[in-house]
């Protein structure tokens, strides 16, 4: 029992797959997400949108929590910030979408930047508690401002309509949108998480004392951190208020903090793709359980957040490095025997 | 000035009940290192059995009896199954992702069974309010505070008076010594998670009837009791009860008082206590100071 155990939850390094595979993969992946929209039905584009929306929080959340090992509980703030900007902006003032994502990006920011202030002199059990009271007092916040936000009613908007010359549909133009966001949010994070900014993450994670040694600025690159993926959830807030075309103050609470927690959790810790493969999780299983009862599609993301981190901390890149391993280390073999794969980094070394 | 002391009281009262889920946060805590956001859950869990139980026809004592030993015997298996082997490992942000999944169980599988309509559970004690000098307490109520009092009582012999309870301290302060002394540390791990749950049980099932019980009913008591046990010092249990009932004056004050807070935003007031102590005196009011030596 303990050896199936010890071995489901063995660190896998990152498969030694070429560079240009990957690339290839990832532009004909990124190739066929162009052309679906145009044939799928308008739920299915919904859908794929709100994928979009998860993955470019959990970015922000990955780059905190998956990086830089700080727990938050209060990204769903973040995300209300983002949502409520363009709801207001765009929707009741009229202003054009891109400047939503700017001011959200930048008003999500800043407000990380100074919740980081204080919150990040914190142990991270303390900040684990801030980030929950923070997470279920947003959404008496929200009602609180209601001269802004409509309190518990909320706002309906008709923000992102296609221009005239695109003949998209509206919810085409709209998952365009998100895809072009969520591409851009994945080269961020991929560029933060390699390279120095990356390895001083990562440094802190595994060892605070060791990486301030080292030169590390671990005030700094927490401020940072947090700061960018408040930003990153604030401009997902701005996805969602396209795709829903409503904000209401109760989406923004626990449950969708711990959603977002489940997203990069399923996925991986630490892994940019699993990022993706946590958003694909949190937005379809749901839906799929919600069949067997309403309560199964709440109870699926307790349920993965506990099997996944007890039985299966690598989540699901973890399972997909396990399977691929055999394969590729075959291939390697026959291919280059004059020339050993180089050592790959261990991704995602836990303490 | 009556509305002045009947606010203080009502804060006392209700002060309570934070002290009570926060008592079972420190114990958890100063075994297993984990604030763990799933405690309240687990109480509410207990309300639901106590409930299903006398619905069933079982006297209602009995069933307050069966529920509260049903608690313990959940969370000392929790912490045999889930808890203990992340806590060895010192995974600490595994412990918290599995606290947070917990809590979504127990929402969700309350909520599948037992559905979202709020249930009706009887009083322990029926009556009209007694008046104290110019201020009106519920008789449940008193029977919540008397219930706490004798928690507390409890837990101080146990812990200053018996031979596991001074185990159960030595675990806490520094557990690799106590194991060296061949003290019982996993058994102190075990029942502090049973005395935690249980207690958490018998308040929820007290509290029920003015919270409404229904999934999910102590999340907002969470919030309070992670204030009260941050504001208390979050491994001190003497502390949680202090800083249960200062953060239940505190918050009833502030909501009437404070304009611009109002009955609906109080809950503001637990986030600026617990951002306030932990900037200004981060290990609380009777907490141990850590220190890390590099």
């Amino acid at each position: 029992m303990s050896a199936i155990m010890r071995r489901l939850r063995q660190p896998r390094p990152r498969l030694p797959i070429p560079r240009w595979v990957n690339l290839v993969v990832g532009i004909a992946a990124f190739a066929y997400l162009l052309y679906a929209p145009l044939v799928s039905p308008s739920y299915s584009n919904t859908q794929m949108a709100m994928v979009c929306v998860y993955a470019v929080a959990g970015l922000g959340l990955h780059l905190l929590t998956g990086m830089t090992g700080l727990i938050s509980l209060g990204h769903g703030f973040f995300f209300a910030v983002g949502a409520y900007t363009a709801a207001i902006l765009s929707g009741t003032q009229g202003w054009p979408v891109p400047v939503s994502f700017v001011v959200a990006a930048a008003l999500g920011w800043l407000l990380g930047f100074l919740f980081g202030l204080p919150a990040l002199r914190l142990s991270p059990l303390a900040l684990s508690q801030v980030t929950l009271a923070l997470a279920l007092i947003t959404p008496s916040l929200i009602k609180r401002l209601d001269f802004m936000t409509n309190g518990s009613a909320g706002l309906s908007v008709d923000v992102g309509d296609p221009p005239a010359w695109s003949g998209l549909d509206k919810d085409q133009w709209i998952l365009y949108i998100c895809l072009l966001i969520a591409l851009v949010a994945y080269l961020v994070t991929l560029a933060l998480s390699r390279g120095r900014t990356g390895r001083a993450m990562k440094g802190l994670r595994d060892n605070l004392p060791v990486a301030t040694t080292l030169g590390v600025r671990a005030t700094t690159t927490k401020s940072f951190v947090f700061a960018t993926s408040a930003a990153f959830a604030a401009v997902g807030g701005v996805l969602y208020t396209l795709v829903i075309q409503y904000v209401g103050a109760d989406a923004f609470g626990l449950t969708f903090a711990i959603a977002l927690i489940t997203v990069i959790v399923v996925g991986g810790l630490g892994s940019v793709p699993g990022v993706i493969l946590g958003a694909v999780f949190v937005v379809f299983v749901p839906s799929w359980a919600s069949e067997v009862s309403p309560s199964a599609s709440g109870l699926i993301y307790g349920v993965a957040l506990v099997v996944f981190m007890f039985v299966l901390p690598g989540g699901v890149i973890g399972v997909l490095r396990a399977i691929g391993h055999p394969v590729v280390s075959r291939f390697h073999a026959r291919r280059s025997t004059a020339q050993p794969p180089v050592p790959q980094e261990q991704e995602a070394g836990r303490r | 000035m009556t509305t002045f002391f009947q606010q203080i009281v009502d804060g006392l009262t209700t002060g309570v009940i934070y002290a009570a889920i926060a008592l079972s946060l420190v114990l958890v805590y100063r075994t297993s290192r984990l604030v763990n956001f799933a405690q309240a859950e687990m109480a509410t869990l207990g309300g639901f059995l106590a409930w299903q139980l006398s619905d069933w026809g079982v006297p209602f004592p009995l069933a307050i009896a069966l529920a509260v030993a049903a608690s313990f015997a959940l969370g000392a298996t929790m912490e045999r199954t889930v808890v203990r082997p992340l806590h060895e490992a010192h995974n600490e942000l595994a412990l918290f992702v599995i606290s947070l999944g917990i809590l979504v169980v127990l929402i969700n599988v309350e909520a599948w069974i037992w559905g979202y309509q709020v249930k009706a559970v009887p009083l322990v004690i029926d009556g009209p309010a007694v008046s104290i000098g110019s201020v009106l307490v519920s008789r449940q109520k008193l029977v919540i505070v008397a219930v706490a009092i004798v928690i507390a009582a409890l837990l101080f012999v146990l812990f200053q008076r018996t031979r596991f309870g001074l185990a159960m301290r030595a675990a806490a302060d520094n557990q690799p010594s106590a194991r060296l002394l061949g003290l019982p540390v996993n058994a102190t791990m075990t029942l502090s998670w049973g005395i935690a749950a249980a207690i958490g049980t018998l308040m929820a099932i007290l509290v029920a009837p003015q919270q409404f019980l229904q999934p999910g009913m102590l999340l907002p008591v969470l919030l309070y009791a992670v204030a009260a046990a941050t504001l208390g010092g979050i491994d001190s249990p003497v502390g949680a009860v202090i800083g249960g009932l200062i953060v239940g004056v505190v918050e009833n004050l502030a909501g009437t008082y404070v304009p611009g807070i109002g009955q609906d935003f109080k809950s503001a007031v637990a986030f600026l206590i617990i951002m306030g102590v932990l900037l200004v005196r981060p290990q609380g009011l009777l907490g141990s100071k850590s220190v890390v030596r590099v």
